[in-house]
């Protein structure tokens, strides 16, 4: 792409990745680096926003735009733009570098005059929309500050801004979210994407907001990046991480730093440093070993302008922070047009994978178009779960087989069981769930009130009667999901969804889904006793038709609740301190 | 009328109030459509319960089951439609059909408390459900130690806005707070599951 002319640079965009460059710049025990630093490429370089990786191609940018070190020099190969990670970590080096090279080509692409001085040299990257100390862990406050320089006037924040403007492919931002971030390390989790991602990308204003992790980065193509790295992160628990990106507005950081009149120095970079195409990350492990080395560095650095100098007016306060980021986080960033023409630039870089593209009209309205990872069973402890667990086991064991009397231990006397059948008004034909029809309770098409009394089954007797008139059954225990939902000392509430196969009957061999509530109360350590039972049946999707497994018809060992249940219930007390279990059954 | 208002802890239209007392007076299936446009509490209210009897006898406890049965059913049907219809248009106000200390389980996230719940309820999308089946039984106070509460199970489908369709399966735990002239239900926990959870 040919690199536009007489246009002001962008200054933000390219600073972004002054810091990139900086990394390689001072990587000592990259000899490639030094033999850089005197190259002076011919290859046009420049501020322009439409500099593509493509035009720099694999050779050694030219020293201009480095920020000046005498003896480190140009970083620009490509690989250095994939330390742009660790950019806010590395800042307080990068600020104390004060001498530049001046490459002469630096003024043929550079058309605003302010930066286009004679003394370019030195110039100190410039960071204004780096994540604020305020926000950032450990280290020092000033690290994200420009600094020096020499001579060079700052870009005036009005050129800026016109810059942002006739820039019609760059310095457009979107919002990354993490949901359920919050649980996630900063550290933890950027190193982790960017581990995925296929191009460095830097984070700006990293924040929790309630429970998830957000960030904003800047370019379509970083964006598009790092929305294929949704669920291909896993953090420790294994669980999935996803990551949804949204356009957005310029960050309320980076859009201060623009106005703020007090900067006194700049450091213009060209702007082809911007990651536009994907890169290979290969020089990121050399960058983390030379972590160290890039501070020894820095304190050698005697030029370095004071950095308070710099902080004054730049520099958001926390408070100040804070606001910003309540303003921030409240709703989506109401500037429909900004997002509309991006959706029409990117409509299938901005599809969310599985989700229908947004229309304009309703960015603006739906901020968050995203769910929380779906994950599985959900006990309250380990122990719960064990106790769970195996009662269902047995349950089971006894339900599938040829009689279900053996339950009559497993409830309580005033026990209550209900079935349901799911009931659509647009079909009410007969379905092949008749035979649980004439037991179904669904009240949403059950209204008599007696006949919602007498098909609830209350006491032992009606409930074991009402079991044992239902479908013969084989249930699939590998398809089991149990979410725990309620527990305190007396009540465990659980509810229980897989599929079943019915072995005799009419419809033998339909498999059905099905969700099972109970609550029960402890009659020991390991043992439960029902006093709430609701089935609900369905017919089984067609996905879970597939996944049912041939299970093979258990031949149970007991027949019948163990009528330890019984004993235990008077035993109580006694047994539970001779197993030494200690079940929580705190109130949640 | 003024007096009503007192005692009512989010204040409130006492005029609707008698609608509603007129409401439960009539056959559960006469449909309240029309008074629940008016409404713009987030509650669950029913009339107050009735005396506990004795425990004991069971002819005591038959009738007794009875009882709490219609008003395990009141509850649960007033409940539903308000809680579904506030998920879709209302959502900021859904916390307030929480008890402070609920917890909800979403598809295996645990989320407790209101501060949490608020926050989650916030970031979810804007949903539209549909209910299809629902079932409530009262729960047996042997668990519940005297704490009057009813089991609602439902079920049906919803479309979170820029996602697909899903099935879903829901209880609640119903809690009864009981004042003098009315009874407010809370939940106390909520679980909620895609029935294609695992393809989410």
């Amino acid at each position: 792409m040919p690199l536009r002319k007489g246009l002001p640079v962008k200054t933000p965009s390219c600073l972004c990745d002054a810091d990139q460059v900086v990394c390689g710049l001072l990587s000592p025990s990259s000899a490639a680096v030094t033999d850089h630093l005197q190259t002076s490429s011919s290859r046009p370089h420049g501020f322009s926003s439409q500099a593509t990786w493509e035009d720099i191609g694999d050779g050694p940018l030219p020293s201009v735009h480095t920020m000046g070190h005498n003896d480190v020099g140009n970083p620009l190969k490509r690989r250095t733009r994939c330390w742009g990670i660790y950019r806010r970590r590395y800042n307080n080096w990068s600020e104390q570098i004060s001498s530049g090279i001046h490459p002469s080509s630096h003024q043929q692409q550079d058309g605003d005059p302010a930066t286009n001085g004679a003394h370019m040299s030195t110039r100190v990257r410039y960071a204004p929309y780096a994540v604020p100390p305020c926000h950032r862990r450990g280290n020092s406050q000033k690290q994200d500050q420009t600094q020096t320089n020499m001579e060079g006037e700052q870009k005036p924040p009005e050129r800026r801004m016109e810059q942002e403007k006739q820039d019609e492919t760059t310095g457009k931002w979107f919002k990354i979210i993490i949901p359920f971030g919050i649980k996630y390390d900063e550290k933890w989790l950027l190193d982790l994407i960017q581990g995925q991602c296929s191009v460095p990308f830097t984070p700006v204003e990293f924040h929790y907001e309630r429970m998830q992790a957000q960030f904003f980065v800047e370019d379509a193509s970083v964006a598009f990046a790092l929305k294929n790295v949704n669920g291909k992160i896993w953090d420790e628990a294994n669980e999935r991480i996803s990551i949804f990106i949204y356009p957005s507005d310029t960050p309320h950081s980076v859009q201060k730093e623009l106005k703020s009149v007090k900067v006194e120095q700049t450091k213009l970079l060209p702007s082809n440093l911007r990651n536009k195409t994907p890169c290979q990350l290969d020089g990121l492990s050399d960058t983390v070993q030379n972590a160290t080395d890039i501070k020894n560095l820095n304190l050698s650095n005697s030029e370095v302008m004071s950095l308070e100098e710099l902080d004054e007016g730049k520099s958001l306060q926390p408070e100040e922070m804070t606001a910003d980021r309540s303003t921030l986080c409240t709703a989506f960033p109401d500037k429909s047009t900004n997002i509309c023409s991006i959706l029409e630039l990117f409509p299938k870089l901005l599809r969310l994978d599985s989700q229908e593209s947004p229309s304009p009209t309703s960015v603006g309205i739906a901020a968050h178009k995203w769910l929380p990872t779906c994950r599985g069973s959900f006990f309250g402890s380990d122990a719960l779960k064990r106790l769970v667990l195996q009662f269902l086991q047995h349950y089971y064991l006894i339900y599938d087989s040829r009689d279900r009397q053996g339950l009559l231990g497993a409830y309580h006397e005033e026990a209550c069981f209900s079935l349901a059948i799911p009931f659509s008004p647009e079909d009410p034909g007969p379905s092949s769930l008749c035979e649980y029809f004439k037991e179904s309770r669904n009240m949403k098409k059950l209204k008599d009130p007696s006949l919602r009394v007498q098909l609830l089954k209350h006491t032992k007797c009606d409930v074991m009667r009402s079991l044992c008139v239902l479908p013969k059954t084989q249930h699939d225990l590998s398809s089991f999901v149990v979410d725990m939902w309620f527990q305190t000392e007396r009540m465990l509430c659980f509810s229980v969804n897989g599929v079943f196969k019915e072995v005799e009957g009419m419809s033998q061999d339909s498999v059905r889904a099905f969700t099972r509530t109970f609550i029960a109360t402890p009659i020991s350590n390991y043992s439960l006793c029902i006093v709430n039972d609701d089935l609900f049946v369905r017919d089984a999707s067609p996905k879970e038709n597939q996944s049912t497994s041939s299970v093979p018809v258990p031949t149970p060992s007991c027949s019948s609740w163990p009528t330890l249940c019984q004993k235990q219930q008077e035993m109580g007390q006694t047994f539970s301190t001779q197993s030494g279990m200690n079940l929580q059954w705190s109130q949640k | 009328m003024r007096r009503f208002r007192r005692d009512w802890s989010h204040g409130g239209d006492s005029g609707r109030y008698q609608r509603r007392r007129e409401y439960f007076d009539e056959e559960p299936e006469t449909s309240y459509s029309c008074s629940r446009e008016r409404r713009t509490r987030e509650e669950v209210v029913t009339p107050p319960l009735p005396e506990q009897a004795a425990s004991g006898s069971l002819m005591a406890t038959s009738v007794d089951f009875k009882t709490h049965v219609d008003q395990a059913c009141r509850a649960a049907e007033e409940f539903v439609n308000i809680y579904y219809e506030t998920m879709d248009k209302r959502r900021r106000a859904l916390t307030r059909l929480y008890l402070d200390k609920a917890t909800l389980i979403w598809n295996g996230n645990v989320v407790t408390g209101l501060e949490a719940l608020t926050n989650f309820f916030e970031m979810l999308p804007s949903s539209e459900f549909q209910v299809n089946m629902l079932d409530c039984q009262p729960v047996h106070e042997q668990a519940t130690q005297a704490q009057t509460t009813v089991l609602v199970v439902t079920s049906g489908t919803v479309k979170f806005d820029g996602n697909k369709q899903h099935y879903f399966n829901q209880n609640f735990l119903l809690t009864a707070q009981s004042t003098p002239t009315n009874t407010v239900w809370k939940i106390a926990s909520d679980c909620f599951r895609f029935q294609d959870w695992a393809s989410s």
